[in-house]
């Protein structure tokens, strides 16, 4: 799941600044889950915002919104009928919800609430780890189920460097190397041999934003655009 | 502000069999009391057989009158009890009243069905040979050992010299007294020349122990009650133990042919995979069991699971088979006729709002969520307390608690803050398990109370949304209290806990908004503190006095 974290009062206020009537929408998918950007948060913001506001003489009027993916253009139809009563929006969803809303109510501002912060797993309620980079390219089946993408604070495919430090990573003790781990994890596996493989590097440079279209479907995108 | 509950009721359909883990005394006895109120019941035990194979209890920890043969022959001719031995309990899912649980045999593993578990687990016996630097050998030996010699060969104690060191290497209790007590009477029984039993502290709190005491020391036992061990050097022929005197003022020796050494009754290392199986809290020392006042003895943070003897305390067996027969009472009340008629909104779960995030079921105190393959989250009526923990950290407000629906509480919010006029409006959230009542009782005995406050009733503090005290400012309110059960004493067992966690956060909220965090307090009352809840709201009065109305 996509975890992104509430932006700081303040941040939000201060973008906000000279708006009078704002609809704030919530996102109910990887947000909410991640207890950053779903009903309840959507709820919570606002009654800061009308605190902040009212502390400030300078009052609000604040609409709450929550869709089911911010991602998905169908999910914003009922959102139609509201945005034009609103001078801003404030979306509560991941980067791409904001951006998606705010191409299709293009009219009208539309500012983040949170901050995007990693694709991860949930350890326990609002306990996140970032497992991975969408680099495109997976390894995990050479690294144990580990991703060096991720994990490496130099991202490499073919480890551990001369960094790797008795477990740790030579950037800091408290931040375990991944190769190492990748090591224990393919010697526990009885797969050692896997480490050996040369894994070609990644295409890093230049990258332009990625459109994927399944394999299936190439043919109707075709037909669609003709 | 007391919460008109008017709700809708509904029958449903309950297991009524009961499974009972663990085939020592106390198991047997559990299955024996179950069976008697007409239930069906599965005894589970991961030895060969039930009785006293399985019991853990050392021979001085089980009364002469203790009769397993008796009742594993009861057990036998039942015909409502089947008897599982060689099997493990691998996995138990669901709720009160709808347990799943997959039972393993050397050659299968076969799932059932039941309504309630009764955990009859046995202890670890641990000798604490190490706690005094002592190994066992032919004059140090621990305390199953001599019940043992004891009751086989008790002549070869006469005339013999014996020791005991008790209380030194762990907490004492009542249960290592008992054996203690017990084996310095057969000691004198069985002629021997004398008895010295050195002890931090006599734990007699049991029945019949001081009168057990008593009569040990009446036969000549010498009590040496030390701050610390004594000192001890072993030789071939026997022990010397080196001691303060406090009258002599000097160290005194005492010589004996054998030394005794204490031993622990401990948890099993099973406990804590059973405990995280079950999703029960564990207690002190590892029992599966944590303390809450609001409970019976047997029950857990769990409904439909019980804990007996071994599984919940180290206490006398007599005290077991008690339990034993609290736990077929406790059973009978949950499962009656196996049809419950339960409230239709107790917890409601909004299927189309719920994103699965799982935070209900990872929240909730009592095990009583669960989910199915092609559903969302079911919130289970049998099992629910109520309590609205859930409910409060639900990021899509997607549970709503009977009586304590959102709008319902956004709405008495805003009625109480309505007819607040020039005062300072302070509002208190208040557990009706402790604060309500004593907010109440501060009414009823006419003590002042700030004009300005008003109360809001909820199901326990844990049911205190985020939402509520910021909408609480939102509407007017000059100040917030959260009033909780104190520490230790939530009957949701965390739900006090959780909204001192959402009070921190929300003030953290208001000194970003440019509030005085000061206007947000958390308090913890019991139920008859009248006079602390009048001083907690006077003086959350004062500070609002001096911070001023919130500028509107």
């Amino acid at each position: 799941m996509i975890v992104a974290e509430r932006k700081p009062l303040d941040e939000i206020n201060a973008m906000l600044k000279g708006y009078r009537r704002v609809l704030t929408v919530g996102c109910g998918t990887c947000v909410a889950v991640c207890l950053a950007g779903g009903e309840k948060e959507v709820g919570v913001l606002n009654a800061e915002l009308q605190l902040v506001r009212k502390v400030n003489g300078d009052p609000i009027e604040l609409g709450a919104a929550c869709v089911e993916r911010q991602c998905d253009m169908e999910f914003l139809d009922p959102l139609e009928v509201l945005v034009d009563h609103y001078d801003a929006i404030l979306s509560m969803a991941c980067g791409a919800g904001i951006q998606f809303l705010a191409e299709r109510f293009a009219e009208v501002p539309v500012f983040p609430a949170v901050d995007t912060t990693f694709i991860g797993a949930n350890r326990d309620v609002g306990w996140y780890e970032e497992k991975c980079r969408a680099c495109g390219t997976c390894v995990l089946g050479m690294t144990g189920g580990i991703c060096p993408v991720t994990m490496c604070a130099k991202g490499l495919f073919n480890g551990p460097c001369g960094g790797t430090n008795n477990g740790s990573c030579e950037i800091s003790n408290d931040q375990p190397c991944a190769w190492y781990r990748i090591y224990e994890r393919l010697a526990q596996q009885n797969r050692l041999a896997n480490i050996m493989e040369i894994h070609p590097a990644n295409e890093w440079r230049n990258q332009t934003p990625r459109t994927l279209v399944q394999a299936g479907y190439r043919r109707r995108k075709e037909a669609l655009a003709s | 502000m007391t919460a008109k509950v008017e709700t809708a009721m509904e029958q449903i359909e309950i297991a009524t069999g009961v499974l009972v883990v663990g085939g020592g005394m106390t198991g047997v006895e559990t299955a024996l009391q179950v069976a008697s109120q007409g239930y069906a019941v599965t005894l589970v035990e991961g030895g060969a057989e039930i009785g006293p194979g399985a019991e853990s209890r050392p021979r001085g920890a089980l009364p002469d009158g203790a009769d397993l043969a008796d009742r594993v022959a009861r057990v036998r001719a039942s015909d409502r009890i089947e008897v599982l031995s060689g099997t493990r309990l691998d996995a138990v899912a669901g709720l009160a009243g709808d347990f799943r649980a997959w039972l393993g045999t050397a050659e299968d593993v076969i799932e059932r069905r039941f309504g309630a578990v009764v955990l009859a687990t046995e202890f670890a016996v641990k000798p604490l040979f190490l706690g005094y630097q002592l190994s066992p050998g032919k004059a140090v030996i621990g305390q199953s050992d001599l019940e043992n010699r004891l009751a086989e060969d008790p002549a070869a104690f006469a005339e013999r010299t014996v020791a005991f060191v008790v209380g030194f290497a762990q907490n004492g209790n009542p249960l290592v007294m008992q054996r203690v007590f017990n084996s310095v009477k057969a000691l004198q029984a069985a002629g021997a020349a004398g008895v010295n039993v050195f002890v931090a502290d006599l734990k007699v709190a049991d029945d019949g122990l001081e009168r057990c005491y008593r009569e040990g020391r009446d036969g000549g036992a010498l009590y040496f009650k030390l701050k610390a061990a004594p000192q001890i050097a072993t030789a071939e022929a026997g022990v010397t133990l080196t001691f303060p005197d406090p009258v002599l003022r000097r160290a005194v020796n005492a010589d004996a042919d054998l030394l005794v050494v204490e031993e622990a009754l401990e948890v099993t290392a099973a406990n804590a995979d059973l405990a995280a199986m079950l999703r029960l809290d564990l207690g002190p020392q590892g029992f599966l069991q944590a303390d809450n006042i609001y409970r019976f003895p047997v029950a857990t943070n769990r409904e439909g699971i019980f804990v007996v003897g071994a599984s919940r305390e180290a206490r006398s067996l007599a005290w077991a088979l008690t339990d034993a027969r609290n736990a077929a009472l406790r059973v009978r009340e949950l499962l009656g006729d196996g049809k419950r008629s339960v409230p239709r909104d107790k917890a409601v779960v909004d299927i189309g709002k719920c994103t699965f995030c799982l935070t209900c079921y990872r929240c909730c105190p009592h095990g009583a969520i669960y989910w199915l393959a092609e559903n969302k989250p079911v919130i289970s009526p049998v099992a629910c307390q109520g309590c609205g923990i859930c409910a409060s950290e639900c990021p899509m407000d997607a549970i709503q608690i009977g009586g304590f629906r959102d709008d319902e509480v956004q709405g008495r919010i805003g009625a109480a803050l309505a007819d607040v006029n020039g005062d300072p409006a302070i509002v208190a959230f208040c557990c009706q398990n402790s604060a309500l009542a004593a907010g109440e009782m501060a009414a009823q005995f006419k003590m002042p109370l700030p004009a300005g406050l008003r109360l809001v009733q909820v199901p326990c503090a844990g049911k205190i949304d985020l939402q509520y005290i910021l909408d609480a400012f939102v509407k007017g309110a000059d100040g917030v209290l959260v009033m909780a059960c104190h520490p230790g004493n939530c009957k949701s067992e965390r739900g006090n806990t959780y909204a001192g966690w959402r009070v921190e956060d929300a003030q953290r909220i208001l000194a970003g908004a440019g509030l005085d965090a000061e206007r947000l307090r958390f308090a913890t009352l019991a139920a008859n503190m009248g006079s602390d809840f009048r001083a907690i709201v006077v003086d959350m009065a004062q500070k609002i006095q001096e911070l001023g109305k919130v500028s509107q």
